[in-house]
């Protein structure tokens, strides 16, 4: 490899104000939506179908008008300018590659476009080749790669400008759970190398957690939170968060307090606590203890071996709470199940969902 | 011995279902070819009694006559013009109709329709739209008299016939190349526009090759059609006139045989046609369509 890489960029931070999206009149796809990302940063943009994650990309991309509000892309607003004066490139899931042209055509259309001499543009193509391990497929069609060799097409054409922001739409999407996990390393090696802003749309948590700087949990066009992957998984900003991150989900259990105690629905007592009202308690499975001497007490109903670990299902007060074993603990020998929560892997919601911050002085008996 | 009786039920069923299009088929098409093939070596009589073997007289007797090569001549414009203008017309509409507009199926059922509508028909409704007299051009003639006059010019009866031809082929070509570009996936234009690429650029780089396949379909359609189905409108609008102007081969194949009662000259003419435009359309498949080969 050479000591200095051919490609790289000039990242740029961007920067959306009360940006709003509606198709039409009737529905709003995204409310207005404040969010920066810094320059060099990778984020990564997660939600369910159809909450509006590749039509946020879109309108950074210029492939959508903004309903309202305004995009900076280093400062500079570009909501009115046409994609190709934005200066960045854009990686689409169905990697959408001209399928007339050759691989080294494809990857420097761009370059043909700006009018760069043959010679120079011949240079850069290689150079982004070598880099991307496509050295050896330039003049083939994109018909006859495999769909691992044509993602990185896809990419090549994207870096090959050094755009200084770089957008992924669902990239690793169609293809197989080997390729999308060798793809998902050099896509962080590669952003490590260019260094381009970067935006990532998934589906995918574990591409989520393992690429991204910071994740933009999105539901129903809105942030639901926008941190550190650590920051997501450790403390959830809703219900929704900590359900969408982590598998198996976090287990709520509705639990209400009358300034004493915190009760779960059946009556009985989990903790003393000076807390009044109706709450949510959230548990993830890998944080219950078994503990024969635990307070809580479940009924094994189901038990799945992932290998890595171990998945019970236990009856408790009318939901079913999931346990995530790991590999080599000891299993349950009965199916009457005695329970530990600790306190410092406990979430608080209030009703609507919202986390609650302050300090919630849980005292088990004991 | 029932296995035997099964298949000779499958074996026969076929065929009996298909024979009354082969006899169509011989009787109409090869027939007739296989007729005009002999006569082309035979000088026959108009109304029967004797023919005699000629050998090749007929057809150099064909290409010593100026008329020939002028009809020829005539042909091969109308196939160029008519053809090109039949494709690019309706290519700059479904291109301008994929940017903007979501045909519906009804509409764009609307727009197929006039292919339904015979070559005769055609021919007799642009025979009043041109006609100098109550046409919609006839108000030329007020301002500039003669200016419009297809029944006396021939380069204006000409253009009639090439309107007629292209106006014919304006919808089904439009559908053609519509289908086409609609199955050109919207990621490719993004992809495009991302690279820098401009609408007039996207049309030259993307959308054009992207439809070759249907180019060249309709192209070789166009070519062959232009030269036989021609006739229906040659017969409506102009009968070969003013002045033979507008008669092409096929017009002229006609006109000599029927007219002229030159069976044998006629027919001579018919087989030079026929491999022309097998020619033609060989040349189209093994120059163009090799080029044309990609998945998408
Ligand atoms: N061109 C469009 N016209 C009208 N509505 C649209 C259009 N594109 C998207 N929508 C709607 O906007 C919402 C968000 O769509 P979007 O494609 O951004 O979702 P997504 O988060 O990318 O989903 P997925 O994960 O399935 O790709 C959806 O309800 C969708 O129906
Ligand atoms: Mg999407």
């Amino acid at each position: 490899m050479n000591a200095i890489d051919p490609i790289h960029a000039e990242a740029q931070g961007i920067r959306l104000s009360g940006v709003t999206k509606s198709y039409d009149a009737k529905a709003v796809t995204i409310p207005p939506m404040d969010i920066e990302m810094r320059a060099g940063e990778f984020t990564v943009i997660l939600g369910p179908s159809g909450c509006g994650k590749s039509t946020l990309l879109q309108m950074i991309a210029g492939l959508e008008r903004v309903t309202g509000g305004t995009i900076s892309i280093g400062g500079r607003e570009v909501q009115d300018l046409e994609p190709k004066e934005r200066g960045l490139a854009m990686v689409f899931q169905n990697y959408a590659l001209y399928p007339h042209m050759t691989v080294a055509q494809n990857i420097g259309y761009s370059l043909r476009v700006a009018g760069i001499q043959r010679a120079e543009r011949d240079a850069r193509v290689k150079a982004v080749a070598r880099m991307l391990g496509l050295a050896d497929f330039l003049h083939r069609k994109p018909g006859q790669l495999s769909g691992g060799q044509r993602q990185r097409v896809a990419i090549g054409r994207a870096i090959i400008r050094e755009p200084g922001v770089l957008l992924f739409d669902e990239p690793l999407s169609n293809l197989d759970a080997q390729l999308r996990q060798d793809m998902r390393l050099e896509l962080a090696e590669l952003h490590h190398r260019i260094g381009a802003t970067s935006i990532f749309v998934t589906h995918d948590q574990v591409e989520a957690m393992t690429l991204a700087d910071r994740i933009l949990i999105l539901n129903k066009g809105r942030v639901e939170q926008f941190d550190t992957p650590k920051t997501i998984y450790s403390r959830p900003a809703s219900i929704f968060v900590a359900k969408f991150i982590g598998a198996p989900p976090m287990n709520i259990l509705p639990v209400s307090g009358d300034g004493r105690a915190l009760r779960f629905g059946n009556g009985k007592v989990f903790a003393a606590s000076p807390l009044k009202g109706e709450f949510l308690l959230g548990i993830r499975p890998e944080s219950i203890v078994l503990d024969r001497h635990g307070p809580i007490r479940a009924q094994l109903r189901h038990r799945e071996d992932l290998g890595s670990h171990m998945i019970l299902t236990a009856a408790f007060d009318l939901v079913d709470l999931r346990i995530a074993l790991p590999f080599g603990s000891a299993e349950p020998q009965q199916s009457d199940l005695h329970l530990h929560f600790p306190r410092e892997c406990l979430h608080l919601f209030d009703v609507e969902g919202r986390r609650i911050e302050a300090d919630f002085h849980l005292e088990y008996a004991n | 011995m029932t296995s035997d009786s099964a298949r000779f039920g499958h074996r026969w069923l076929p065929i009996l279902l298909v024979l009354p299009l082969m006899i169509l088929i011989l009787l109409f098409f090869y027939a007739p070819v296989i007729q005009a093939f002999y006569w082309s070596f035979f000088l026959e009589q108009p109304f029967g009694g004797g023919s005699q073997f000629v050998g090749f007289d007929n057809f150099s007797r064909v290409l010593a006559d100026p008329e020939f090569w002028r009809a020829t001549w005539r042909t091969l414009i109308f196939m160029v013009t008519a053809s090109a203008l039949a494709v690019v017309l309706p290519l700059v509409l479904a291109i301008a109709a994929d940017r903007q507009i979501r045909l519906s199926p009804v509409a764009r059922n609307v727009l197929v329709w006039p292919k339904g509508v015979a070559g005769a028909s055609i021919g007799v409704v642009f025979a009043f739209i041109f006609n100098p007299f109550v046409g919609i051009l006839a108000p030329l003639n007020n301002w500039f008299p003669g200016l419009w006059a297809p029944g006396l010019d021939g380069v204006d009866a000409f253009i009639t016939l090439i309107v007629a031809h292209v106006w014919s082929g304006i919808p089904f070509n439009f559908v053609i190349l519509l289908a086409g570009l609609r199955a050109v996936p919207h990621t490719l234009y993004q992809a495009a526009a991302l690279d820098g690429a401009g609408p007039w650029r996207r049309i030259r780089d993307l959308q054009l090759p992207l439809i070759a396949p249907q180019l060249f379909l309709t192209l070789v359609l166009e070519f062959t059609e232009s030269i036989t189905s021609v006739f229906a409108l040659i017969d409506t609008i102009t009968k070969g006139g003013p002045g033979g102007a507008t008669t092409l081969l096929v017009y002229k194949i006609y006109a000599d045989g029927f007219r002229g009662y030159d069976l044998s000259g006629a027919s001579t003419q018919t087989v030079m046609l026929m491999i022309f435009v097998v020619l033609l359309a060989g040349c189209q498949f093994a120059f163009l369509g090799r080029r044309i080969n990609y998945e998408r």
